[in-house]
């Protein structure tokens, strides 16, 4: 048996139910797409969360210190997670913080409960600017 | 004020560039929308190396940026004048054309999706200035922030010390941020955000406005409503990684290289188009690692098909030419990879990924068990990587395939190039996971999707360049008719 090929219409026809379907499919994500969007109640609340772990919560210390240099950090030792680290970097930039606490002067950051004194070592407090940031010197660092 | 200014600067600097590459002094109507989002990127790739040039020799950073400006418009000049005028006539009228009833449902679910994704990216680049997810404002922004604040001592930032933020990833994104934050004379949280956000309008664009001026209006519709219904990509848009960026400049180097090759005979000796393809790459491996590799890919596939024997040639007939063509890309890439060879080897530390000592790398290559790893990895990512909702957009993609079929005819050197060299890439991007000093499912579940995401806009080019589209399907790509 001899098949005839499909005329141009009917591949014409294949290709457009082809499209619409492909569109249908398409459009289930972007209900999603804007089903994800932030909701509108919350951008205020969102859009300070970083600043207020990093600019805002380090700016007193950040007017304390020395234009550039290495400082040391200090912080809660049972943190899991870097990130308090990473925004007191980010936040005190010049500066270059090192997870440390060999450095002249060092950086505390205890932003859920005051420090134990295990964790302050050789440490000594030259200032409280509260909200758990503080400035120690360490004289034993070389 | 400035800020404006800024940014006219950098969309205009772009512009001439990609005028430039162009291959005729007034440009086709048709190409216009391409050239306008292309010249975006350029803009941002340029505003980029001007910002650390500037950081390097203490140049007054306005001033760098009029002169180079200046000497683009001058060059800009004295190449339309060189050049043959040729006529601009659209291959086809697009006479044929799709049925109504899908002529309005294309042009609806492109509308519902543009809208909501123009509505998420807003409100997400609203909801986080400073980014979202930790690679933002522990690489990228971080950096930016050295290269503002640090002043003269910006290399302070880039550091042994701070391997976790990654030094040795290319300062496109950093850099252009920068140059922003320095017209404005203050770290706004917006600049970053609103770049995030226009690279990623700006490769919806780019692949829209491709597809309508090589294939027409329907595939390109079809192709933009499938990238902006792609929820990861959204949402990488606005977290001010340089995934998007990337996946930018990527396309970009596939549309010019298809347009280079699917050029007509008589203007293709004009390397215009490749030169622009050789600076897209070169940005791509100034933006992320990867990209390098992707230069690297292109160029090795265009090598391998000069060095083809004479019956099997990809491109012309001609191997001086070609053989030019090649050195045109190259040369076009070079400033790209002499910056970053410079940056690699003066400013920063070595990478991590590379940290293994070779003993316990061989033992790595040697182990199936991370062959299998990865590649179960790639087959569910193949699935997921886009969020997308009930059906992954790959599987629309390949069932597309299926019921429409491929267009007759033979695929041009360029869509070939483009083919292989993104296989090569994530050829490349396993053996970077065989070895990785990190452990390797920790490694794939926080970096694979974001891969996957720089391929997405340029396989979806690729694709309907490639898939029968129906009647409407026809280029509009200039016959030019020499005077």
């Amino acid at each position: 048996m001899h098949e005839s090929p499909p005329s141009s219409d009917h591949i014409s026809q294949r290709v457009s139910i082809g499209a619409l379907v492909f569109l249908l499919g398409c459009l289930l994500s972007s209900a999603r797409v804007l089903m994800e969007a932030p909701a509108p109640s919350r951008l205020k609340e969102s859009a300070a969360e970083i600043a207020k772990r990093s600019d805002l919560r380090f700016a007193a210390l950040k007017a304390a210190l020395p234009a550039r240099g290495i400082l040391g950090y200090v912080e809660d030792p049972s943190t899991t997670l870097p990130t308090d680290y990473y925004l007191t970097q980010y936040a005190l930039i010049p500066l270059v913080i090192d997870h440390s606490p060999n450095h002249p002067l060092v950086i505390g950051n205890f932003p859920a409960s005051p420090p134990s004194s295990a964790s302050l070592d050789h440490l000594q407090l030259i200032k409280d600017f509260g909200n758990g940031v503080m400035l120690f010197a360490n004289k034993d660092a070389k | 004020m400035m800020l404006a200014f800024a940014a006219l600067l950098c969309l205009a600097s772009g512009f001439v560039l990609v005028s430039m590459g162009w291959f005729r002094r007034s440009p086709p109507r048709a190409a216009l929308p391409l050239m306008l989002w292309l010249s975006i990127g350029y803009g941002l790739g340029i505003f980029s190396v001007v910002f650390l040039l500037s950081r390097i020799f203490v140049a007054n950073l306005i001033v760098a940026d009029v002169a180079l400006f200046a000497v683009l418009l001058v060059a800009w000049w004295a190449i339309s004048r060189s050049r043959p005028r040729l006529d601009a006539k659209t291959a086809s009228s697009n006479s044929a054309q799709s049925p109504k009833w899908l002529r309005q449902s294309r042009s609806a679910a492109f509308a519902i999706a543009l809208c909501s994704a123009l509505y998420s990216l807003v409100m997400r680049a609203l909801a986080d200035p400073h980014g979202d997810g930790w690679d933002a404002f522990t690489t990228w922004n971080l950096h930016a922030r050295f290269l503002f604040r640090g002043g003269l001592n910006w290399r302070d930032g880039f550091t042994p010390l701070h391997i976790w933020t990654h030094p040795d990833y290319p300062l496109l994104l950093p850099a252009a941020i920068a140059h922003f934050w320095s017209y404005l004379g203050r770290d706004e949280a917006a600049v970053p955000a609103i770049i995030g956000l226009i690279f990623t309008v700006a490769t919806v664009g780019v692949l829209f406005s491709a597809l309508s001026l090589l294939r027409g209006r329907t595939p390109a519709m079809l192709a933009a409503t499938a990238l902006l219904a792609t929820p990861f990509f959204i949402e990488l848009g606005t977290s001010q990684y340089a995934d998007v960026p990337l996946a930018f400049y990527f396309l970009a180097t596939v549309v010019l290289l298809c347009l280079y090759d699917g050029r007509p005979v008589d203007a293709k000796h004009s390397p215009g188009l490749l030169v622009l393809a050789g600076l897209a790459a070169g940005f791509a491996a100034w933006t992320k690692n990867e990209g390098v590799l992707f230069l690297c890919a292109i160029v090795l596939v265009r090598l391998l098909f000069l060095v083809k024997p004479a019956g099997k040639r990809e491109m012309s007939q001609d191997p001086r030419k070609d053989w030019m063509a090649l050195a045109w890309l190259i040369a076009a890439a070079a400033p790209a990879l002499l910056l970053i060879a410079w940056y690699k080897h003066s400013v920063v530390p070595p990478g991590d990924l590379f940290a293994n000592p070779a003993g316990t790398t061989l033992h790595k290559l040697l182990d199936p068990a991370r062959y299998w790893a990865i590649l179960q990895w790639y087959v569910k990512e193949f699935f997921r990587f886009g969020h997308w909702l009930l059906i992954p957009g790959t599987v629309l993609l390949v069932a597309f395939y299926f019921v429409a079929g491929r267009e007759e005819g033979p695929r041009q050197p360029g869509f070939r190039t483009s083919v292989l060299a993104l296989t090569l890439t994530l050829a490349g991007y396993f053996a970077v996971y065989l070895i990785t000093p990190y452990e390797i499912h920790w490694h794939l579940r926080f970096s694979l999707a974001r891969l996957f995401v720089q391929f997405w806009p340029s396989t979806i080019f690729l694709f309907f360049s490639a898939v029968r589209c129906g009647a409407e399907a026809q280029s509009n790509f200039p016959q030019p008719t020499a005077k």
